[in-house]
Protein backbone atom coordinates (compact mmCIF):
# COMPACT_ATOMS: atom_id res chain seq x y z
CA UNK A 1 0.00 0.00 0.00
CA UNK A 2 1.57 3.27 -1.07
CA UNK A 3 1.46 6.17 1.30
CA UNK A 4 -0.84 8.81 -0.19
CA UNK A 5 0.76 11.83 1.49
CA UNK A 6 4.30 11.06 0.40
CA UNK A 7 3.19 10.64 -3.22
CA UNK A 8 1.50 14.04 -3.26
CA UNK A 9 4.53 15.58 -1.62
CA UNK A 10 6.88 14.10 -4.20
CA UNK A 11 4.66 15.22 -7.09
CA UNK A 12 4.50 18.75 -5.68
CA UNK A 13 8.26 18.84 -5.20
CA UNK A 14 8.67 17.70 -8.79
CA UNK A 15 6.33 20.44 -9.98
CA UNK A 16 8.13 23.12 -7.97
CA UNK A 17 11.50 22.19 -9.46
CA UNK A 18 10.04 22.10 -12.98
CA UNK A 19 8.49 25.55 -12.35
CA UNK A 20 11.95 27.00 -11.71
CA UNK A 21 13.34 25.34 -14.85
CA UNK A 22 10.57 26.80 -17.02
CA UNK A 23 11.00 30.28 -15.53
CA UNK A 24 14.79 30.17 -15.92
CA UNK A 25 14.72 29.25 -19.59
CA UNK A 26 11.93 31.73 -20.34
CA UNK A 27 14.18 34.42 -18.84
CA UNK A 28 17.07 33.28 -21.05
CA UNK A 29 14.83 33.56 -24.12
CA UNK A 30 13.74 37.11 -23.13
CA UNK A 31 10.06 36.22 -22.92
CA UNK A 32 7.63 38.90 -21.62
CA UNK A 33 6.80 38.84 -17.90
CA UNK A 34 3.40 37.14 -18.11
CA UNK A 35 4.80 34.51 -20.48
CA UNK A 36 7.60 33.74 -17.99
CA UNK A 37 5.09 32.86 -15.28
CA UNK A 38 2.98 30.88 -17.75
CA UNK A 39 6.07 28.95 -18.91
CA UNK A 40 6.78 28.00 -15.31
CA UNK A 41 3.19 26.90 -14.65
CA UNK A 42 2.89 24.86 -17.86
CA UNK A 43 6.32 23.30 -17.31
CA UNK A 44 5.31 22.30 -13.80
CA UNK A 45 2.01 20.84 -15.04
CA UNK A 46 3.57 18.85 -17.86
CA UNK A 47 6.41 17.54 -15.73
CA UNK A 48 4.07 16.56 -12.89
CA UNK A 49 1.91 14.64 -15.35
CA UNK A 50 4.98 12.84 -16.67
CA UNK A 51 6.16 12.11 -13.12
CA UNK A 52 2.81 10.63 -12.10
CA UNK A 53 2.57 8.53 -15.27
CA UNK A 54 6.08 7.19 -14.84
CA UNK A 55 6.14 6.56 -11.11
CA UNK A 56 2.54 5.57 -10.32
CA UNK A 57 1.28 4.04 -13.58
CA UNK A 58 4.67 2.71 -14.68
CA UNK A 59 4.34 3.93 -18.25
CA UNK A 60 7.52 4.09 -20.34
CA UNK A 61 9.49 7.32 -20.46
CA UNK A 62 8.79 8.10 -24.13
CA UNK A 63 5.00 7.72 -23.86
CA UNK A 64 4.98 9.67 -20.59
CA UNK A 65 7.01 12.50 -22.15
CA UNK A 66 4.67 12.59 -25.13
CA UNK A 67 1.71 12.88 -22.77
CA UNK A 68 3.41 15.68 -20.84
CA UNK A 69 4.33 17.65 -23.95
CA UNK A 70 0.85 17.19 -25.47
CA UNK A 71 -0.58 18.53 -22.20
CA UNK A 72 1.68 21.58 -22.54
CA UNK A 73 0.78 21.98 -26.21
CA UNK A 74 -2.99 21.90 -25.68
CA UNK A 75 -2.90 24.14 -22.61
CA UNK A 76 -0.70 26.67 -24.41
CA UNK A 77 -3.41 27.21 -27.04
CA UNK A 78 -5.82 28.38 -24.37
CA UNK A 79 -3.13 30.25 -22.49
CA UNK A 80 -2.17 32.25 -25.59
CA UNK A 81 -5.47 34.14 -25.29
CA UNK A 82 -4.70 35.02 -21.67
CA UNK A 83 -1.07 36.06 -22.10
CA UNK A 84 -1.43 37.68 -25.56
CA UNK A 85 1.72 36.15 -27.01
CA UNK A 86 2.18 33.36 -29.56
CA UNK A 87 1.98 29.98 -27.76
CA UNK A 88 5.53 28.96 -28.72
CA UNK A 89 6.94 31.74 -26.50
CA UNK A 90 5.98 29.86 -23.36
CA UNK A 91 5.49 26.29 -24.59
CA UNK A 92 9.15 26.10 -25.67
CA UNK A 93 10.67 26.86 -22.23
CA UNK A 94 7.98 24.70 -20.64
CA UNK A 95 8.98 21.70 -22.76
CA UNK A 96 12.66 22.23 -21.96
CA UNK A 97 11.88 20.97 -18.44
CA UNK A 98 11.66 17.49 -20.00
CA UNK A 99 14.75 17.74 -22.21
CA UNK A 100 16.70 14.44 -22.19
CA UNK A 101 19.97 15.87 -20.88
CA UNK A 102 21.06 12.78 -18.99
CA UNK A 103 20.61 10.47 -22.00
CA UNK A 104 22.39 12.89 -24.33
CA UNK A 105 25.27 13.00 -21.86
CA UNK A 106 25.43 9.20 -21.61
CA UNK A 107 25.39 8.94 -25.41
CA UNK A 108 28.37 11.28 -25.60
CA UNK A 109 30.33 9.45 -22.91
CA UNK A 110 29.55 6.17 -24.69
CA UNK A 111 30.89 7.48 -28.00
CA UNK A 112 34.08 8.68 -26.30
CA UNK A 113 34.51 5.24 -24.70
CA UNK A 114 33.98 3.50 -28.06
CA UNK A 115 36.73 5.67 -29.54
CA UNK A 116 39.14 4.30 -26.93
CA UNK A 117 40.50 0.95 -28.17
CA UNK A 118 41.04 -0.76 -24.80
CA UNK A 119 37.66 0.16 -23.31
CA UNK A 120 35.67 -0.69 -26.42
CA UNK A 121 37.22 -4.18 -26.62
CA UNK A 122 36.86 -4.90 -22.91
CA UNK A 123 33.21 -3.77 -22.53
CA UNK A 124 30.90 -5.95 -24.66
CA UNK A 125 27.55 -4.17 -24.07
CA UNK A 126 28.95 -0.72 -24.78
CA UNK A 127 27.71 -0.28 -28.34
CA UNK A 128 24.19 -1.47 -27.50
CA UNK A 129 24.03 0.76 -24.48
CA UNK A 130 25.28 3.84 -26.37
CA UNK A 131 22.89 3.29 -29.24
CA UNK A 132 20.03 2.76 -26.79
CA UNK A 133 20.78 6.11 -25.19
CA UNK A 134 21.05 7.74 -28.61
CA UNK A 135 17.66 6.43 -29.75
CA UNK A 136 16.11 7.45 -26.44
CA UNK A 137 17.48 11.01 -26.79
CA UNK A 138 16.16 11.31 -30.34
CA UNK A 139 12.72 9.92 -29.53
CA UNK A 140 12.29 12.19 -26.52
CA UNK A 141 13.24 15.25 -28.59
CA UNK A 142 10.67 14.28 -31.21
CA UNK A 143 8.03 13.79 -28.53
CA UNK A 144 8.72 17.32 -27.27
CA UNK A 145 8.55 18.80 -30.78
CA UNK A 146 5.21 17.12 -31.44
CA UNK A 147 3.83 18.59 -28.23
CA UNK A 148 4.91 22.11 -29.14
CA UNK A 149 3.63 22.02 -32.71
CA UNK A 150 0.37 20.19 -31.93
CA UNK A 151 -1.62 23.42 -32.14
CA UNK A 152 -0.62 24.18 -35.69
CA UNK A 153 -0.71 20.52 -36.75
CA UNK A 154 -4.15 19.48 -35.58
CA UNK A 155 -6.24 22.56 -36.09
CA UNK A 156 -4.85 23.61 -39.46
CA UNK A 157 -5.53 27.27 -38.81
CA UNK A 158 -2.95 29.91 -39.51
CA UNK A 159 -3.03 31.25 -35.99
CA UNK A 160 -4.36 30.05 -32.64
CA UNK A 161 -6.22 33.35 -32.47
CA UNK A 162 -8.71 31.87 -34.93
CA UNK A 163 -9.55 29.16 -32.41
CA UNK A 164 -12.17 31.19 -30.67
CA UNK A 165 -14.83 30.01 -28.30
CA UNK A 166 -18.49 30.22 -29.22
CA UNK A 167 -19.97 33.70 -29.19
CA UNK A 168 -16.68 35.45 -29.68
CA UNK A 169 -15.96 37.65 -32.63
CA UNK A 170 -14.69 35.84 -35.70
CA UNK A 171 -11.60 37.33 -37.34
CA UNK B 1 2.03 64.23 -64.29
CA UNK B 2 0.97 60.69 -64.99
CA UNK B 3 4.65 59.67 -64.90
CA UNK B 4 5.39 61.18 -61.47
CA UNK B 5 2.44 59.53 -59.72
CA UNK B 6 3.39 56.12 -61.06
CA UNK B 7 6.96 56.66 -59.79
CA UNK B 8 5.72 57.61 -56.33
CA UNK B 9 3.48 54.55 -56.35
CA UNK B 10 6.49 52.46 -57.23
CA UNK B 11 8.48 54.04 -54.40
CA UNK B 12 5.64 53.38 -52.03
CA UNK B 13 5.57 49.68 -52.91
CA UNK B 14 9.35 49.52 -52.51
CA UNK B 15 9.14 51.06 -49.06
CA UNK B 16 6.48 48.55 -48.03
CA UNK B 17 8.66 45.70 -49.33
CA UNK B 18 11.64 47.04 -47.35
CA UNK B 19 9.58 47.28 -44.18
CA UNK B 20 8.20 43.74 -44.61
CA UNK B 21 11.73 42.45 -45.17
CA UNK B 22 13.03 44.11 -41.99
CA UNK B 23 10.14 42.55 -40.05
CA UNK B 24 10.98 39.13 -41.51
CA UNK B 25 14.69 39.41 -40.76
CA UNK B 26 13.96 40.58 -37.22
CA UNK B 27 11.67 37.57 -36.69
CA UNK B 28 14.13 35.03 -38.09
CA UNK B 29 17.04 36.43 -36.08
CA UNK B 30 14.92 36.29 -32.91
CA UNK B 31 14.25 32.56 -33.22
CA UNK B 32 10.86 32.33 -34.88
CA UNK B 33 10.01 29.44 -37.19
CA UNK B 34 9.32 29.87 -40.91
CA UNK B 35 5.55 29.52 -40.69
CA UNK B 36 5.22 32.23 -38.07
CA UNK B 37 7.27 34.62 -40.18
CA UNK B 38 5.22 33.85 -43.29
CA UNK B 39 1.93 34.34 -41.49
CA UNK B 40 2.92 37.60 -39.79
CA UNK B 41 4.27 39.19 -42.97
CA UNK B 42 1.33 38.07 -45.10
CA UNK B 43 -1.09 39.43 -42.51
CA UNK B 44 0.45 42.90 -42.74
CA UNK B 45 0.74 42.79 -46.54
CA UNK B 46 -2.91 41.78 -46.93
CA UNK B 47 -4.02 44.54 -44.60
CA UNK B 48 -2.30 47.03 -46.91
CA UNK B 49 -3.95 45.54 -49.98
CA UNK B 50 -0.81 43.94 -51.42
CA UNK B 51 -0.25 40.47 -52.82
CA UNK B 52 2.87 38.84 -51.48
CA UNK B 53 5.05 35.92 -52.54
CA UNK B 54 7.69 35.02 -50.01
CA UNK B 55 10.73 32.78 -50.04
CA UNK B 56 12.81 32.31 -46.92
CA UNK B 57 15.95 30.32 -46.34
CA UNK B 58 18.19 30.16 -43.28
CA UNK B 59 20.40 33.02 -44.46
CA UNK B 60 18.01 35.37 -46.19
CA UNK B 61 14.48 36.33 -47.18
CA UNK B 62 13.14 37.27 -50.62
CA UNK B 63 9.76 38.93 -51.18
CA UNK B 64 7.87 39.73 -54.31
CA UNK B 65 5.27 42.36 -53.56
CA UNK B 66 2.45 43.35 -55.87
CA UNK B 67 0.23 46.33 -55.23
CA UNK B 68 -3.34 45.28 -56.01
CA UNK B 69 -4.43 48.82 -56.96
CA UNK B 70 -1.86 49.70 -59.60
CA UNK B 71 -0.09 46.35 -60.12
CA UNK B 72 3.38 47.61 -59.27
CA UNK B 73 5.72 44.68 -58.77
CA UNK B 74 8.78 44.87 -56.51
CA UNK B 75 11.19 42.03 -55.68
CA UNK B 76 13.72 42.43 -52.91
CA UNK B 77 16.15 40.34 -50.90
CA UNK B 78 17.63 40.77 -47.44
CA UNK B 79 20.20 38.75 -45.53
CA UNK B 80 19.68 37.39 -42.03
CA UNK B 81 22.90 38.28 -40.23
CA UNK B 82 22.71 36.27 -37.03
CA UNK B 83 20.46 33.77 -35.28
CA UNK B 84 19.72 34.39 -31.63
CA UNK B 85 16.70 33.96 -29.39
CA UNK B 86 14.58 36.91 -28.29
CA UNK B 87 10.97 35.90 -27.71
CA UNK B 88 10.06 39.39 -26.55
CA UNK B 89 10.53 40.62 -30.13
CA UNK B 90 8.62 37.65 -31.57
CA UNK B 91 5.58 38.29 -29.41
CA UNK B 92 5.66 42.08 -29.94
CA UNK B 93 5.72 41.67 -33.73
CA UNK B 94 2.85 39.23 -33.54
CA UNK B 95 0.82 41.78 -31.58
CA UNK B 96 1.83 44.50 -34.06
CA UNK B 97 0.68 42.46 -37.06
CA UNK B 98 -2.72 41.94 -35.45
CA UNK B 99 -2.97 45.67 -34.77
CA UNK B 100 -2.21 46.39 -38.42
CA UNK B 101 -5.04 44.11 -39.42
CA UNK B 102 -7.61 45.13 -36.82
CA UNK B 103 -6.87 48.85 -36.36
CA UNK B 104 -5.61 49.57 -39.90
CA UNK B 105 -2.32 51.13 -38.74
CA UNK B 106 -0.64 53.27 -41.39
CA UNK B 107 2.80 52.66 -42.87
CA UNK B 108 4.50 55.39 -40.79
CA UNK B 109 2.99 54.11 -37.54
CA UNK B 110 4.26 50.59 -38.19
CA UNK B 111 7.70 51.94 -39.09
CA UNK B 112 7.83 53.80 -35.78
CA UNK B 113 6.61 50.78 -33.78
CA UNK B 114 9.16 48.53 -35.48
CA UNK B 115 11.96 50.94 -34.56
CA UNK B 116 10.97 50.61 -30.89
CA UNK B 117 10.59 46.82 -31.07
CA UNK B 118 13.96 46.28 -32.76
CA UNK B 119 15.70 48.17 -29.95
CA UNK B 120 13.95 46.10 -27.29
CA UNK B 121 16.52 45.41 -24.56
CA UNK B 122 17.47 41.99 -23.24
CA UNK B 123 16.55 41.11 -19.71
CA UNK B 124 18.98 42.40 -17.05
CA UNK B 125 22.04 40.15 -16.69
CA UNK B 126 21.34 39.45 -13.02
CA UNK B 127 17.92 37.99 -13.80
CA UNK B 128 19.32 35.75 -16.52
CA UNK B 129 22.19 34.44 -14.36
CA UNK B 130 19.91 33.75 -11.43
CA UNK B 131 17.24 32.18 -13.62
CA UNK B 132 19.68 29.91 -15.44
CA UNK B 133 21.50 28.95 -12.25
CA UNK B 134 18.23 27.99 -10.54
CA UNK B 135 17.01 26.23 -13.70
CA UNK B 136 20.13 24.06 -14.02
CA UNK B 137 20.14 23.32 -10.29
CA UNK B 138 16.47 22.28 -10.49
CA UNK B 139 17.13 20.09 -13.53
CA UNK B 140 19.94 18.48 -11.57
CA UNK B 141 17.58 17.69 -8.69
CA UNK B 142 14.94 16.43 -11.14
CA UNK B 143 17.52 13.98 -12.46
CA UNK B 144 18.10 12.43 -9.04
CA UNK B 145 20.84 14.77 -7.80
CA UNK B 146 20.92 15.91 -4.17
CA UNK B 147 21.26 19.54 -3.04
CA UNK B 148 25.09 19.44 -3.10
CA UNK B 149 25.03 18.38 -6.75
CA UNK B 150 22.54 21.15 -7.43
CA UNK B 151 24.82 23.72 -5.78
CA UNK B 152 27.75 22.71 -7.99
CA UNK B 153 25.45 22.82 -11.06
CA UNK B 154 24.34 26.35 -10.10
CA UNK B 155 27.93 27.64 -9.85
CA UNK B 156 29.08 25.78 -12.97
CA UNK B 157 26.25 27.01 -15.21
CA UNK B 158 26.57 30.61 -14.03
CA UNK B 159 30.32 30.62 -14.64
CA UNK B 160 29.91 29.08 -18.10
CA UNK B 161 27.16 31.55 -19.01
CA UNK B 162 29.48 34.39 -17.95
CA UNK B 163 32.17 33.15 -20.35
CA UNK B 164 29.71 32.73 -23.17
CA UNK B 165 28.34 36.25 -22.78
CA UNK B 166 31.88 37.62 -22.47
CA UNK B 167 32.97 36.02 -25.75
CA UNK B 168 29.71 36.92 -27.49
CA UNK B 169 30.30 40.53 -26.41
CA UNK B 170 33.72 40.39 -28.10
CA UNK B 171 31.91 39.42 -31.35
CA UNK B 172 33.37 35.93 -31.62
CA UNK B 173 31.70 33.34 -33.84
CA UNK B 174 28.64 31.81 -32.15
CA UNK B 175 30.02 28.29 -32.36
CA UNK B 176 33.40 29.40 -30.99
CA UNK B 177 31.66 30.88 -27.92
CA UNK B 178 30.06 27.53 -27.10
CA UNK B 179 33.28 25.52 -26.66
CA UNK B 180 34.92 27.59 -23.86
CA UNK B 181 31.57 27.98 -22.08
CA UNK B 182 30.99 24.23 -22.12
CA UNK B 183 34.63 23.67 -21.10
CA UNK B 184 34.39 25.95 -18.06
CA UNK B 185 31.04 24.51 -17.01
CA UNK B 186 32.10 20.88 -17.23
CA UNK B 187 35.45 21.66 -15.57
CA UNK B 188 33.64 23.01 -12.50
CA UNK B 189 31.11 20.18 -12.63
CA UNK B 190 34.05 17.78 -13.01
CA UNK B 191 35.28 18.85 -9.57
CA UNK B 192 32.14 17.19 -8.25
CA UNK B 193 33.21 13.95 -9.93
CA UNK B 194 36.77 14.25 -8.68
CA UNK B 195 36.02 15.04 -5.02
CA UNK B 196 32.55 13.41 -4.70
CA UNK B 197 30.69 16.33 -3.12
CA UNK B 198 27.27 14.96 -3.81
CA UNK B 199 25.57 11.60 -4.23
CA UNK B 200 25.36 11.44 -8.05
CA UNK B 201 28.05 13.52 -9.77
CA UNK B 202 26.83 12.20 -13.14
CA UNK B 203 23.64 14.25 -12.91
CA UNK B 204 25.64 17.42 -12.15
CA UNK B 205 27.72 16.95 -15.30
CA UNK B 206 24.75 16.10 -17.48
CA UNK B 207 22.54 19.00 -16.37
CA UNK B 208 24.93 21.90 -15.82
CA UNK B 209 25.63 22.29 -19.58
CA UNK B 210 21.94 22.21 -20.48
CA UNK B 211 21.72 26.02 -20.65
CA UNK B 212 23.78 25.74 -23.87
CA UNK B 213 21.40 23.23 -25.51
CA UNK B 214 20.13 24.68 -28.83
CA UNK B 215 16.51 23.96 -27.93
CA UNK B 216 15.02 26.67 -30.13
CA UNK B 217 16.88 25.77 -33.39
CA UNK B 218 16.32 22.04 -32.78
CA UNK B 219 12.59 22.29 -32.20
CA UNK B 220 12.20 24.90 -34.97
CA UNK B 221 13.95 22.46 -37.30
CA UNK B 222 11.45 19.73 -36.51
CA UNK B 223 8.49 22.13 -36.82
CA UNK B 224 9.75 23.46 -40.17
CA UNK B 225 10.25 19.89 -41.37
CA UNK B 226 6.67 18.98 -40.50
CA UNK B 227 5.28 22.10 -42.15
CA UNK B 228 7.18 21.59 -45.40
CA UNK B 229 10.00 24.15 -45.16
CA UNK B 230 12.58 21.43 -45.83
CA UNK B 231 15.69 23.52 -46.75
CA UNK B 232 15.24 25.77 -43.71
CA UNK B 233 14.64 22.73 -41.53
CA UNK B 234 17.86 21.06 -42.66
CA UNK B 235 19.89 24.25 -42.19
CA UNK B 236 18.49 24.72 -38.68
CA UNK B 237 19.12 21.10 -37.83
CA UNK B 238 22.75 21.32 -38.97
CA UNK B 239 23.22 24.56 -37.04
CA UNK B 240 21.86 22.91 -33.89
CA UNK B 241 24.04 19.85 -34.50
CA UNK B 242 27.12 22.08 -34.74
CA UNK B 243 26.24 23.68 -31.39
CA UNK B 244 25.79 20.22 -29.86
CA UNK B 245 29.18 19.22 -31.26
CA UNK B 246 30.69 22.35 -29.71
CA UNK B 247 29.23 21.40 -26.32
CA UNK B 248 30.62 17.87 -26.66
CA UNK B 249 34.08 19.16 -27.62
CA UNK B 250 34.18 21.47 -24.61
CA UNK B 251 33.12 18.64 -22.28
CA UNK B 252 35.64 16.20 -23.76
CA UNK B 253 38.46 18.74 -23.39
CA UNK B 254 37.66 19.17 -19.70
CA UNK B 255 37.46 15.40 -19.25
CA UNK B 256 40.90 15.01 -20.80
CA UNK B 257 42.21 17.46 -18.21
CA UNK B 258 40.56 15.62 -15.30
CA UNK B 259 41.15 12.12 -16.66
CA UNK B 260 38.68 9.80 -18.39
CA UNK B 261 39.17 7.07 -15.81
CA UNK B 262 37.29 9.21 -13.28
CA UNK B 263 34.08 9.19 -15.34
Amino acid sequence: MISFDSVILRVLQDGLLAFFVGVGFALLFNAPKKAVIMAGLLGAGGHMLRFVLREEFEIGIIAATLAGSLFIGFCSIGAAHVVHTPPVVFSMPACITMIPGLYAYRTMIGVVKIADTDTSVRTPGLLTETFHNFVLTGSLLFALAIGISVGSLLFRKKSVKHLRLRGQRKT
Amino acid sequence: MEQTTSISHKENTERIADLLLSIGVLLLSSGSNSRRMNVNISRIANAWNCKIELFSSFTGIMVSLKDKENSNLVTKFKRVAHHGVHYGIVSQISVLSWRVKDEQLSFEEVERELEIISKMPHRPAGQIYFGIGIACASLCMLMHGDYKNALVAFVASCAGLYFRRLLAGLKFNVLICIVPASFVTSLIAGMDVLYHFGKTPESTLATSVLYLIPGVPLLNAIMDMIEGHIPTAMARGLYAACILLGIAIGMILSMMLIGFSNY
